[in-house]
């Protein structure tokens, strides 16, 4: 269980603080939607690290993660674009998932393409990122996802640059996938279709509070 | 009040007009003589009142250069008197046409070697030699032979000849001692030479003083000012059993001037007594016309006529670009 | 479209009076040379003297990049109190004067330096050699130099998208995934103008190479331009190498796009949590970072504190130095003003381009180059072509050349300063432009209009940055004076190089130190000056 309690954040003192309190359950996906500027990217900066909350704490399965650094903590982002190095190949980008030197090489490679291939993107694996569509871009953002299998995943707006049908078979990949490894899954989004068909509990930010829509 | 008032403003506005009136003397000199340190606001002191002119003394970057912006100036300069041109580029300066005879009779002269020109007026002279620290060189070679074959440890900062004229006196010394041999000893000196400066104040104050060399091209009164000025008795000049070059200094008058009467009068005053007798302390060079005994007290001793050497001025303007080649070639 | 073509022909019109301007100068230096056919040693070897300034500017370049790429690693990685500071003091290598800094190495580094000093009594031991030849001018370029790309690259680093870093982060990449994966794209972007750049620097390096050359086995264009004109008198032969010193620079700038460096200003740090490196890499960065402060420091602590002697500080309430101190503060306003004056057409013009579309793509080309091709005029006439150039033209029309020096100064040092307050000022106009164009097209502004309400507010800091540069630029330069100069128009280095004379060193110390302070005190508070106006403007 992924539960932020009490968690209280400002970025400068002049401004309205938000209070974020949530609990996501494994294998959850939650909604998180808003208007712009509401909070919806800080919440994720939270849970991620990159920011430290004034108050409150954030737990998984109660052990704080407050004390860990962004790159200790058990997290996957996805962001909108530029998930990937655009000059580096699709398999290159997907065993950056891989913490560095704990397999012998051949077994990298096999997991790299047992990912890519997860993702029906198994014949690109020497593609440089530079040249895949949108989608296969996403795509493989994911298969690197899937290789760091860290407990929590967190989704900025992942699907907003797609167009219908890629993000319809993206968003078929990550409910799979989330099912599958159990995931605790926080997904940003401003579009309301988008949270209801992947089946999200949606919350609003509103007022610097998560309130159900 | 009113009185007062007006008679000082009539004072005012009367000095410069009466300035206007008097004659400008323009002396181009090179820099260290123009200085305030330097031989020139004595000597413009001292004549000022004799001639109820004014004396201007424009100073170039040296010796050189201050021929060069003659020579570039033309007819047209405003420069009576280029002073300080020495016994190295005097045929050079004569040859530029620029010059007119100084016409002058000259008193006798304490030169160490025979020197008349109907065109330049000798006012002081000195000898090169290497100055070294005492404390930190005990043991100093005593001739070019000794410093080349010396421990290579032992550096020496020089100047350039193309640019000073201690580094071109430097060039003809090492000729007129060492004739066609001369290219074999620059080799020979090569590995001591630490660096090659553009001026000699680099060479002195920045690098020698600074500790970077133990040896340094400069004049045999150059320990006579620390000791002197400074009170400082660790400088010294190392006798060469070669001989010692020497420079001696001139000023000529410009066929151009308009009051060439005034320019006379200027250099008959330059070589009197009582000009001369400013010029140890403030040039730091031995005066051409100063009763023996005169000198300050620990002012350097001037070198025997046999130890000292001098080419002939026309063999220098007519070798001299070649002899700094072959010092060139020696050291890339 | 034919509203815009306005900038554009200002900026032809401006690069074809700078050519007229070398023109002139090279043709008056041909024409005196029939006059004054030189004294001969200024001869020698053309190819020689082209061979040792490329490999110096080369392999100095070569060493400035190789030193500022871990320091701007280093430093974007260790956060400390003091970081700005630090990497402010970075970007005033640049302006520093070369000769002072020159003596500042010997200082530190010579026979008698610091750091035999220390090594004496620590080990009783000694670098071996001396300071002088070629590894010390690559040196003393190295603490000039390698500072300026540090700070470049610096910049680059901290305008990283915090999402990419977001990105590595969280991926946890280490220390040299991180750097090959996230740092070295925008590193090797940013090279080639900076190398282009201080290759520039390098090879017409004057006062550096004379100090620490060692002799005339070191040299370069010019210097050897330097003794033509005044110790050889050659003056064809000075114009001769000032041509050939242009066509083979031209060879460098033009490939690497002409103008180089986005404003390498203060970068705003992103607003997310700083991210350290793990582990060994930590120690290594917090020495690198140490080593460099001493390694671009030294020199110029080393000539502070040289002009602190007792002896010295008397000529600071000198009649001669305030009225030189008074004279280089004017010289170098009104140089700060020409150079930004041409540096603005310039740009504009540039920028312009964008927006005109001339006929066909080849004559868009040479457009660019056309209108970049003066910011780099000074190549062709250093100070002292130049200064020869207007006395000779001075004599001919009959003006005494005393009047015209400070006018020759003024230029002299704006065209020098001009290089890179075109290339401060280029970048972030053509961006605009390029962005912006349709949107100023629809709303129907141009002109003047355009100029003081979008262009001048965005160029605030980088107008502050490249007045300040100038400024430096114009006080530390030791150039034109010499031939017009007499004992009454003196600026501060001249001021300096005189006192050197006639024993008096450590005053020249202390004008050094003088200088020096003056420096940092318009580098901090000319861009902050600028600002102010500008805000109270608003």
């Amino acid at each position: 269980m992924l539960a932020l309690d009490g968690v209280t954040f400002r970025y400068a003192a002049a401004e309205a603080p938000w209070r974020f309190d949530l609990e996501v359950a494994p294998g959850e996906i939650v909604g998180i939607a808003g208007v712009s500027g509401a909070g919806k990217s800080t919440l994720l900066d939270l849970i991620a690290g990159f920011l430290i909350p004034l108050a409150g704490d954030i737990t998984l399965d109660g052990r704080s993660l407050l004390t860990e650094p962004p790159e200790a903590r058990p997290v996957s982002i996805l962001f909108q674009t530029d998930n990937l190095f655009d000059h580096l190949s699709a398999a290159r980008n997907v065993a950056l998932g891989l913490a560095p030197n704990k397999l012998p090489r051949a077994q990298r490679q096999a997991r790299v393409q047992e990912a890519l291939d997860a993702v029906e993107l198994g014949n690109f694996s020497n593609r440089v990122v530079a040249r895949l569509s949108g989608g296969q871009k996403q795509r493989v953002a994911l298969a690197r996802t899937l290789l760091r299998d860290k407990p929590i995943l967190l989704l900025d707006e992942p699907f907003t640059a797609l167009d219908p049908e890629t993000a319809a078979e993206v968003r078929e990949h990550l409910s799979a996938l989330i099912a599958a490894h159990r995931w605790h899954t926080v997904l940003v989004s401003h579009d309301a279709e988008d949270l209801a068909a992947v089946g999200a509990r949606i919350l609003v930010v509103d007022g610097g509070r998560l309130t159900p829509a | 009040m009113r009185f007062v008032v007006a008679s000082l403003l009539a004072l005012a506005l009367a000095g410069p007009a009466a300035a206007q009136d008097r004659q400008v003397l323009t002396i181009y000199t090179y820099d260290a003589f123009a200085a305030d340190y330097g031989p020139a606001p004595l000597l413009k002191q001292g004549f000022e009142p004799r001639c109820g002119c004014t004396v201007d003394f424009v100073a170039a970057e040296s010796s050189i250069g201050a021929l060069r912006r003659v020579q570039l100036e033309g007819a047209g300069t405003e420069a009576d008197i280029v002073l300080g041109l020495d016994s190295s580029n005097v045929a050079e300066a004569r040859a530029t046409g620029l010059f007119a005879p100084h016409g002058i009779t000259l008193p006798p002269l304490g030169l160490p070697v025979t020197w008349a020109d109907a065109d330049f007026v000798p006012f002081d002279f000195g000898w090169f030699a290497f100055v070294y620290n005492r404390e930190t060189l005990p043991d100093p070679p005593t001739s070019f032979a000794a410093l080349a074959a010396a421990d290579p440890s032992l550096k020496i900062v020089i100047e350039d000849p193309r640019a000073s004229t201690p580094g071109l006196g430097l060039v003809l010394w090492v000729k007129a001692a060492y004739g066609d041999a001369a290219g074999d000893l620059w080799r020979a000196l090569r590995p001591h030479i630490v660096t090659v400066t553009r001026s000699w104040s680099e060479a002195y104050y920045s690098l020698f003083l600074a500790g970077e060399a133990d040896m340094v091209l400069s004049y045999t009164t150059s320990p006579s000012y620390h000791r002197i000025a400074e009170a400082d008795e660790r400088f010294a000049a190392a006798r060469f059993s070669d001989g010692h070059y020497l420079q001696i200094e001139l000023a000529g008058i410009l066929r151009s001037s308009p009051h060439p009467e005034l320019a006379r009068r200027f250099l008959r005053w330059l070589v009197s007594t009582q000009a001369q007798a400013t010029i140890p302390t403030t040039n730091w060079m031995f005066p051409v016309n100063l009763p023996a005994g005169a000198l300050p007290e620990g002012f350097a001793e001037p070198l025997p006529p046999a130890e000292t050497l001098l080419l002939d001025p026309e063999e220098v303007a007519a070798n001299a670009p070649a002899w700094i080649d072959e010092f060139l070639d020696a050291l890339r | 479209m034919p509203r815009y073509w306005g900038r554009v022909v200002a900026g032809v019109v401006l690069a074809a009076l700078v050519a007229a301007l070398i023109g002139a100068m090279l043709a008056s230096l041909f024409v005196a040379s029939a006059r004054f056919p030189g004294t001969g040693t200024a001869g020698g070897d053309i190819f020689y003297l082209a061979r040792i300034t490329i490999v110096q500017a080369t392999l100095s370049t070569l060493v400035s990049i190789g030193v500022g790429i871990p320091v701007a690693w280093a430093l974007n990685r260790v956060a400390f109190p003091g970081r700005s500071a630090y990497v402010a003091i970075l970007s005033m290598s640049l302006v520093l004067p070369a000769l002072v800094v020159g003596f500042g190495v010997i200082a530190v580094w010579g026979r008698a330096g610091w750091v035999n000093q220390a090594l004496a009594t620590l080990a009783g031991a000694r670098l071996p050699g001396t300071i002088f030849g070629l590894h010390g001018i690559i040196l003393a370029h190295l603490v000039l130099n390698g500072a300026l790309a540090a700070r470049v690259f610096y910049n680059r680093l901290a305008t990283l998208p915090p999402a990419t870093l977001k990105l590595g982060r969280s991926l946890a990449l280490g220390p040299i995934d991180r750097f090959l994966v996230l740092d070295w794209p925008p590193i090797r972007a940013a090279i080639p103008s900076l190398a282009a750049l201080i290759f520039l620097f390098c090879f017409t390096s004057f006062a550096i190479v004379l100090t620490l050359g060692g002799g005339p086995a070191n040299a370069t264009f010019e210097v050897a331009i330097y003794e033509a004109v005044r110790i050889d008198f050659d003056p064809g032969f000075a114009a001769l190498l000032a041509l050939i010193q242009l066509a083979i620079c031209l060879l460098v700038i033009l490939p690497a796009a002409a103008w180089p460096l986005g404003a390498a200003l203060v970068a705003e740090p992103a607003p997310i949590r700083h991210w350290p490196d793990r582990g060994g890499a930590r120690p290594l960065q917090v020495g690198i970072i140490v080593i460099a402060a001493a390694l671009f420091g030294l020199p110029t602590l080393a000539a502070l504190v040289g002009g602190l002697q007792p002896g010295g500080i008397s000529i600071l309430g000198s009649s001669a130095f305030r009225a030189a101190f008074a004279t280089s503060m004017a010289i170098a306003t009104f140089s700060t003003l020409l150079a930004l004056a041409l540096a603005m057409v310039l740009a504009l013009a540039r920028a312009n381009l964008a927006l005109v579309a001339p006929t066909g793509p080849w004559s868009a080309f040479w457009l660019r180059q056309v209108i970049g091709a003066p910011a780099f005029a000074y190549l062709a006439t250093p100070a002292v072509v130049l200064a020869l150039g207007f006395f000779l033209l001075a004599r001919l029309t009959g003006i005494p050349p005393r009047h015209l020096a400070p006018f020759v100064l003024v230029l002299a040092n704006a065209l020098l300063a001009l290089p890179l307050s075109a290339a401060i000022l280029g970048p972030p106009l053509e961006r605009l432009t390029a962005r912006t164009a349709r949107l100023q097209r629809a709303l129907a502004i141009s002109g003047w209009r355009r100029f003081t309400e979008i262009e001048l507010p965005l160029l605030r800091t980088d107008i502050g940055y490249a007045a300040a540069v100038a400024f430096c630029f114009s006080l530390g330069d030791l150039g034109v004076i010499a031939l017009f100069g007499t004992g009454d128009f003196a600026t501060l280095p001249w001021l300096m190089y005189r006192a050197m004379g006639a024993y008096r060193g450590s005053e020249a110390a202390t004008v050094a130190a003088a200088l020096i302070v003056l420096t940092i005190l318009a580098f901090v508070a000319i861009p902050k000056l600028v600002s102010g106006v500008r805000h109270a403007g608003a």
